[in-house]
């Protein structure tokens, strides 16, 4: 057997856009509008990659050339070698939309059954799958309650839950937490990093830049349709000529070493401070500790309370 | 969150290119969508109008009572069945563009033209349900009311010493003949066909309609047109042959006076097969035809 044989071949990328334009006639004019200019970038198999841009720079209808619901004027776009436009392309798609909304009339359960059967899910491996998608997004209490009284939170989660039913091999995310609290916001980037584990490539789009540099293995940046800049987060986010030290229990003698060492070596020390916590992080930490207190005081309510401080 | 348990599908089946199950579950879900809308509280409206129509008693023979409660209820179910076809199709679709119900069902393996025949047959589903429903309902108050009459008729005449036991049995034949008869199943159903043409017309218009108002107003405008087809041509084709462009145009809309047939069934007479035969494949023609057309519109539709 020769060594070419035995190579086993690349998986073909999640998604690889060439080219991809898309124009828009304008209304009342002869004119057009260039939505999406000449735009190729590649999701590699496992990978999580996150399209970030401003307001109208041409996000969503990436994306929407991505999923097929639209054509591209020019250009290609493929999933896993399959063209969008190919049905079997969007049996390996998982979208949530961003504040999606599904069938008020429908129960999560039926919501989830509707779209399984659209997937060709039927019978008990329907009904199983529907249980862990409702277990996955916390839904369980509400399985049986129409979407109509669904929070924004929990729409959004359902409709997590909509996009994994068939189990794809892709998934796209749209502000996947627009209107989402910390906490399930959290949740969401956690399952994002989970799926990234068991194999999913994720496509995400946002204008949280904080959630996508948590999360994302590669970034591209569009602005007025073109895609400006595009690689690995790593790379894009260094500065190439700057270098960090990060130190724990440093003295101040320590520090008055480094600083005149720093200016016998002729470089510039541009700042020295505590590195900061996010708010986010503050924000789930006192949530913890108050939920922590609440279970305490649960477990200690038969004892006397102390006496209040003066 | 607990732990996720989704990885990708091995061995994935080859989705089918054209799948009955995924038009049905579409049809199924529009059927829920309409009937949790409370649409059929039309039928209590119904309920009332035949239950009072059965107990109005103006001077009538009686078998003018029982031709009254069958005319009125099959007018009311033909009412139903056009309107609610053009009102209830104009809906579905533009609601689910605004709401993007439709990205997340497009974005599954949902080929378009599965998507409008969805629609298409989850409303026939509803007009269906509720014609059988009526036409049911119809058809107990008839009973009930030929009983009630057939005996009062039968006391009165037995009375008159005049009246021959033949001719009082002739005269409760005649009351007889007057109630539900199997023959209105074939009435219901020409509303029926009716009412597919108009849902199929409907669907392609709100392909391309820019709201629900536009689609419900340019459906009942089709109607009328319809209806009024046989006196444009006869006007159209006075003094001459029609020349081409008519004989197209006039094929573009149907001649809803082939459907008013009903009426005659209703009224006692019963429609042969080959009129029948004849009257669902005119229907099932136009209905073919607006849904290639509306599936030709919406198949590069972009949202």
């Amino acid at each position: 057997m020769s060594a070419s044989s035995s190579t086993p071949p690349s998986p073909p990328p999640a998604i690889e856009a060439r080219e991809l334009t898309k124009v828009f006639p304008l209304q009342w004019s002869k004119g057009y509008m260039v939505a999406v200019d000449k735009v190729s970038f590649t999701v590699n198999a496992g990978e999580v990659y996150g399209l970030i841009g401003p307001n109208g720079s041409g996000k969503s209808t990436t994306m929407k050339l991505v999923l097929g619901l639209m054509a591209p004027s020019l250009g290609t776009t493929k999933v896993f070698g399959l063209s969008t436009s190919d049905v079997r392309a969007r049996s390996e798609i998982g979208f949530l939309p961003e504040n999606p909304y599904f069938y008020k009339h429908l129960t999560g359960a039926e919501t989830l059954r509707f779209y399984g059967k659209l997937c060709g899910l039927r019978g008990r491996s329907l009904q199983e799958r529907i249980g862990e998608l409702l277990e996955l997004v916390d839904l369980e209490h509400a399985r049986d309650r129409r979407l109509a009284g669904y929070s924004k939170g929990m729409l959004q989660r359902i409709g997590l839950a909509q996009a994994l039913v068939q189990r794809p091999r892709l998934v796209v995310l749209d502000e996947p937490t627009a209107g989402v609290d910390p906490i399930g916001s959290r949740e969401i980037r956690d399952l994002i990093l989970r799926l990234k584990q068991e194999g999913i490539s994720v496509f995400l789009c946002s204008h949280l830049l904080e959630q996508v540099q948590e999360v994302c293995d590669r970034v591209g940046i569009i602005f007025q349709g073109k895609l400006r800049r595009e690689g690995p987060l790593d790379e894009l986010t260094a500065i190439e000529n700057q270098t960090e030290i990060l130190l724990q229990e440093a003295s101040p003698a320590l520090i008055s070493k480094i600083q005149a060492l720093v200016q016998a070596e002729g470089a510039d020390l541009l700042s020295i401070g505590r590195p900061r916590t996010t708010l986010e992080r503050l924000f789930l930490d006192e949530v913890e500790r108050g939920l922590a207190d609440a279970r305490s005081a649960g477990a200690h309510s038969a004892e006397p309370s102390p006496p209040p401080r003066p | 969150m607990s732990a996720p348990n989704h990885a990708p599908m091995p061995d994935r089946p080859v989705p089918p290119i054209f799948s009955p199950g995924r038009i049905w579950t579409l049809a199924a879900a529009t059927f829920t969508q309409l009937v949790r809308m409370r649409t059929f509280y039309f039928l209590l409206f119904f309920a009332v109008l035949v239950f009072g129509m059965s107990n109005v008693n103006l001077l009538y023979t009686a078998e003018q009572q029982l031709s009254t409660i069958r005319g009125t209820s099959f007018g009311a179910m033909w009412l139903f069945a056009w309107l609610f076809a053009v009102t209830a199709t104009a809906v579905v679709i533009p609601r689910d563009i605004e709401d993007r119900t439709l990205y997340t069902i497009l974005s599954k393996p949902v080929p378009r033209v599965e998507y409008l025949l969805g629609k298409f047959f989850g409303v026939l589903l509803v007009i269906t349900v509720a014609l059988g429903a009526m036409l049911l309902l119809s058809g107990v108050v008839l009973e009930f009311r030929k009983a009630g009459l057939i005996a009062e008729t039968r006391i009165y005449l037995e009375q008159s010493p005049d009246i021959t036991p033949a001719d009082i049995q002739g005269q409760l034949d005649a009351i007889s003949n007057e109630g539900f008869h199997p023959r209105l199943f074939t009435a219901a159903w020409i509303i029926l066909l009716q009412a597919a043409v108009m849902a199929a017309a409907t669907i392609l218009v709100s392909t391309f309609a820019s709201s629900s108002l536009f689609t419900i107003i340019v459906g009942i405008a089709f109607f009328l047109i319809g209806h009024g087809h046989r006196i444009a041509v006869d006007y159209w084709s006075e003094g001459g042959a029609t020349n081409n462009w008519l004989a197209w145009a006039a094929k573009v809309v149907p001649d809803f006076h082939i459907f008013n047939v009903h009426e005659k069934i209703v009224a006692g007479s019963t429609a042969a097969p080959f009129v029948m035969a004849e009257i669902t494949a005119y229907a099932g023609v136009y209905c073919v035809v607006y849904l290639l057309l509306g599936w030709y519109m919406f198949s590069d539709k972009e949202f």
